[in-house]
This record gives C-alpha cells, sequence and structure tokens, in this order.
C-alpha cells in the first residue's frame, strides 16, 4: 500500500539524523527538568490546596515532554506550502492517491521515528532521574494509546490545516508560530489545564489543543475520565472532514489556475 | 564600526521596504512570547511565589533574559542560522571580501520582527519594577539595567557564537541550539535556586545564563551577595566573549567548502 510506504520511507530517512537528535535529547530532558523544578519550588509546602502533588507534576512534565516529540514539534504545515511555493503540488494533487493521505502518511512516518527515537530516549532519561509514572490499572495502558493516537491524529490535522491554507496564503509562518504557542499554553504542556484561571480553564478543555497534550497525559496518569476521549475523537472527526472539503477547495483552486 | 553602521542601515532600509508585514511579525512576537509570562503569572497568583520570589522579582529576571536573548536574535540573525552558510557553501562568499567574515555575518541582516520581544520584555520589567516600587527602593537597579542588558546581550551573543563554530565540525547546529540557547534561557527566566545542583552547575559555569540576571538580582533586590556581584556578569561576560571569539577563530580554520 502506498501510505505504509511512504511512512516507511519517511522513517527510515530521520533515521540518518540519530546522533543530532540524541543531543537534542538531552536539551529537552533539560526543558522537563526545568518545568519540575518550577513546580517542585511551587507546590512545596502548598501541596494541600492543589490536585496535583510535587510527584504528580513530576509525572505529568515527564510524560508531557515525551509526548511533545509525537504531537507539537511536527513539520510546519507537513511542508505542504514549500510545494505551493514551487508549484509541485499542481503535479502531487493530480495523482491517483488521496492528498491528505499522501501527506500525513510521510509525517506519520516521522512521528514513528520519533515516538522510538526521542519520546522513549526521553522518558528513559526522566525513569532513571526523577521516576516515571507506571499506571497501576492494566486497561489504563489501552486508553493511553488510543489518547496518544487521537492526540496525533488531531494535531496531524491541525498541522495540515495551516500547511494546504498556503494555497490562499502562500506564508504560513505566522499562522504556525500561533499555533505551536496555542499547542503549547491551552494543550497544558507548562501548566495543566485546570491551574488555568476558571473560565479559560473551562473553555481550554473543550478546545482541540487540550487533546493534543493534555488529555494523553491525564489518561496515563489515571487522572480523567474516560470521557474525554470522547472529546478528542469527536474534534479528530470535525478536522478531518474539514481538511478534505479544504483540500477538494484547493484542489480546485490549482487546477483553475493551472489550466 | 563605521562600515559596520553603515552595512546595517542598508539592511533596515531593505527591510522598511514591507513596513506592514514588519509591523504584523513585531505585535505578533511580543504577545505570542508573552503568554508564556502570563501563565507564569496564573501559577503564582494561585501560590503566591516560588522560593522566596514574587511575580514582581520573577517578572525582572524573565523581562532581562527576554530582552538579552532577544537584542542578541535582533542583532545577529545570520550567526543564529549559520548552518546554512556551511552546508550550502555560502561561506566561501564570506571569506572572498576584504572584511572578516563575523563582522559580514553580523551587517547582513537584522531580524527586526524580534523587537517585538524585546518590547514585551520592556513591558514585563515596567510592570515589575512597578509593582516592587510599592515595596522597595529601585534606583540602583534602574541604574544598574543597562549594564546588566549589555552583559546579557554579551553572554547569548558568545554563546551563540560558540554554538556556530561547531558548525566546522558538525555543519548542523540546530540540535546543539536547543541545548547552549533555548534550554538555559528558558532557565533563566526562572530564579536558579530552583534549580538541583546538577542543573545549577551548568548555568554558573559552561552555559553561565546564572549571570545574566540571577547573580546582579540577588545583591540588587537584598536577597544575599555583596557588591562583587555586580561586577561579576561584566567579567563573565567579557571572558566568554574572548573565549567564544578564540574558538571561532580556531573553528574556521577548519573549513572546507563543498564544491557546489
Amino acid at each position: 500500500m502506498v501510505y505504509w510506504l511512504l511512512f516507511r520511507k519517511s522513517f527510515s530517512r530521520n533515521m540518518q539524523y540519530r546522533l543530532s537528535h540524541l543531543i537534542n535529547n538531552a536539551a529537552s530532558a533539560i526543558f522537563g527538568f526545568v518545568y519540575i523544578a518550577i513546580w517542585s519550588a511551587v507546590l512545596t509546602g502548598k501541596e494541600q490546596n492543589s490536585p496535583f502533588s510535587i510527584m504528580d507534576m513530576t509525572f505529568y512534565m515527564g510524560a508531557s515532554q515525551c509526548i511533545l516529540w509525537m504531537t507539537v514539534f511536527l513539520t510546519a504545515g507537513l511542508g505542504i506550502q514549500l510545494g505551493v511555493r514551487n508549484g509541485s503540488i499542481s503535479l502531487e494533487l493530480a495523482r491517483p492517491t488521496n492528498y491528505f493521505f499522501y501527506i500525513t502518511s510521510q509525517e506519520a512516518g516521522r512521528i514513528g521515528y520519533n515516538a522510538l527515537f526521542r519520546s522513549l530516549p526521553i522518558g528513559l532519561i526522566f525513569t532513571i532521574t526523577v521516576g516515571f509514572y507506571i499506571p497501576a490499572h492494566l486497561p489504563t495502558y489501552g486508553y493511553t494509546l488510543l489518547s496518544v493516537l487521537l492526540a496525533v491524529g488531531i494535531s496531524l490535522n491541525i498541522f495540515y490545516l495551516i500547511g494546504i491554507s498556503s494555497c490562499w496564503t502562500t506564508e504560513i509562518s505566522w499562522a504556525h508560530f500561533i499555533n505551536l504557542t496555542l499547542m503549547f499554553s491551552l494543550g497544558g504542556q507548562m501548566v495543566p489545564l485546570t491551574f488555568l484561571p476558571g473560565p479559560l480553564s473551562l473553555v481550554a478543555e473543550w478546545l482541540p489543543f487540550a487533546g493534543v497534550v493534555y488529555y494523553p497525559v491525564m489518561i496515563f496518569l489515571e487522572k480523567a475520565s474516560l470521557s474525554v476521549l470522547l472529546i478528542q475523537a469527536g474534534w479528530f472527526l470535525v478536522l478531518l472532514l474539514l481538511n478534505q472539503w479544504i483540500t477538494f477547495l484547493a484542489r480546485q483552486k490549482i487546477e483553475i489556475q493551472g489550466g | 564600526m563605521k562600515l559596520y553602521i553603515k552595512l546595517v542601515s542598508a539592511s533596515i532600509r531593505s527591510r522598511m521596504q514591507y513596513k506592514m508585514n514588519f509591523i504584523f511579525s513585531m505585535v505578533s512576537y511580543g504577545v505570542i512570547m508573552m503568554i508564556d509570562f502570563v501563565l507564569l503569572a496564573a501559577i503564582l497568583n494561585r501560590f503566591g511565589q516560588i522560593k522566596g520570589w514574587n511575580i514582581y522579582e520573577v517578572g525582572i529576571l524573565y523581562a532581562i533574559s527576554s530582552i538579552s536573548l532577544s537584542l542578541y536574535r535582533t542583532l545577529a540573525p545570520e550567526l543564529h542560522e549559520f548552518e546554512k552558510y556551511i552546508i550550502e557553501g555560502e561561506f566561501d562568499s564570506l571569506l572572498i571580501r576584504p572584511v572578516s567574515p563575523l563582522v559580514l555575518l553580523l551587517s547582513k541582516n537584522l531580524d527586526l520582527s524580534r523587537i517585538g520581544g524585546i518590547l514585551q520584555g520592556i513591558l514585563i520589567l515596567c510592570l515589575s519594577l512597578y509593582g516592587l516600587s510599592q515595596e522597595q527602593e529601585l534606583i540602583y537597579i534602574a541604574a544598574y539595567l543597562p549594564v546588566i542588558l549589555v552583559c546579557g546581550c554579551a553572554i547569548s551573543y558568545s554563546l551563540a557564537l560558540f554554538t556556530a563554530t561547531l558548525a566546522f565540525w558538525t555543519q548542523r547546529i540546530k540540535d546543539f541550539q536547543t541545548f547552549t540557547l533555548y534550554a538555559p534561557f528558558n532557565a533563566a527566566n526562572y530564579p536558579m535556586n530552583i534549580y538541583p545542583g546538577w542543573l545549577k552547575m551548568i548555568f554558573f559555569t559552561v552555559i553561565p545564563v546564572a549571570f545574566i540576571n540571577y547573580v546582579p538580582m540577588l545583591y540588587l533586590l537584598q536577597k544575599g551577595g555583596s557588591l562583587y556581584f555586580l561586577l561579576l556578569p561584566i567579567f563573565v561576560a567579557a571572558l566568554f566573549f574572548y573565549v567564544s571569539l578564540k574558538f571561532w577563530n580556531y573553528g574556521i580554520q577548519f573549513y572546507h567548502s563543498t564544491g557546489t
């Protein structure tokens, strides 16, 4: 199957940069240690007023640093804007494949690589140094896997949406920058959403960004109900359909230009 | 210096051809950078303080670190993107000119959108100083701030130059930058006393970001130390600048053109 082949090729291409990625993993772990230190300092002596203990926050930060590499640190616009600029998108859209799956299966290969060569080593660093949460209930592993897959699906769709928007805007660097900021802030990477001020916390829990980092981590830590999977699945389906429609519009626009 | 000013003013003129793009990118960058601090403020608003540092004091640390890094990113974007010169063989064109390649790199371009980062830092600094002015005298902090910012920019630049030099051997430096610039400057946004010993050791020695804001502020905010703490940043900035310059001059001998 062509998408599986693209997945494997993308995975193999990333294998070329293993060494430099290992160095980057150390830096990612330092980011994690910095956040753990901040929360330890903030919560010392105040744990009774917090829904998270210091140990909980240590596990939260460790797990979120791991998942970032699968859901947030993706290729800007999935590289679609490059094809728009050099014109190669017209050829890619004309191929007898689904353009959305053609693009996302390549990025999925990179995500698979990141899971093995970035998330896993970072998780190991935290396991050795500060500890890593081990779910007490067996089904949690299955739910976490499902939640991570949905998180990857949501993220791929958001990045694709930004990339395909370049058919109209050409420039996507600021959209990418804004998206990353929203994923970091409203995704709960530094601050779990329950700590945000009241109304913002309430709104953030219903946005797709929560499904990218916060919910998978909370399910892994056994601190969220399974209903959050429905929020993730809902956003995944909405974004998937939206992208199919926008790809249809993009194809029409490109064909008109080429005619 | 005359040549540098001439080259930089030419760069500014070329950037100003797209005024709206400049204003939009500068404002967006500043606003987005501020979200980080707003999140921190939300935490401190709920929990009070972080190991003896209140929101205004952390705000000063955050602002100094943020302004220092943004100053460097504004003034030296080509040094930050140095790997492209090595990978694409563009460094050849700098070597054949009768001016130091480092001066050419610095004068080639300015990233004016990063001024947004400087402005957001200044805004946080002003708000934090105003908050603190209710509690203590700030005249010494205000007087010493220019020195701190120059030292901060010099330390950022030195770290960046050191990282860029690695490209003569490794070609790619993006991954090193996360280790030598992004992670340490993120850490420098907060007081160093919250970190475990081994991390503190790194930030006080090989990647000396503690001297950008924490060390002088310890004394200026009357949290400990002596007058000597105000001289340390100047000494560390001068030393690191000298060492990174020497390292650059050493590394440049190992440059091999790509032949493209």
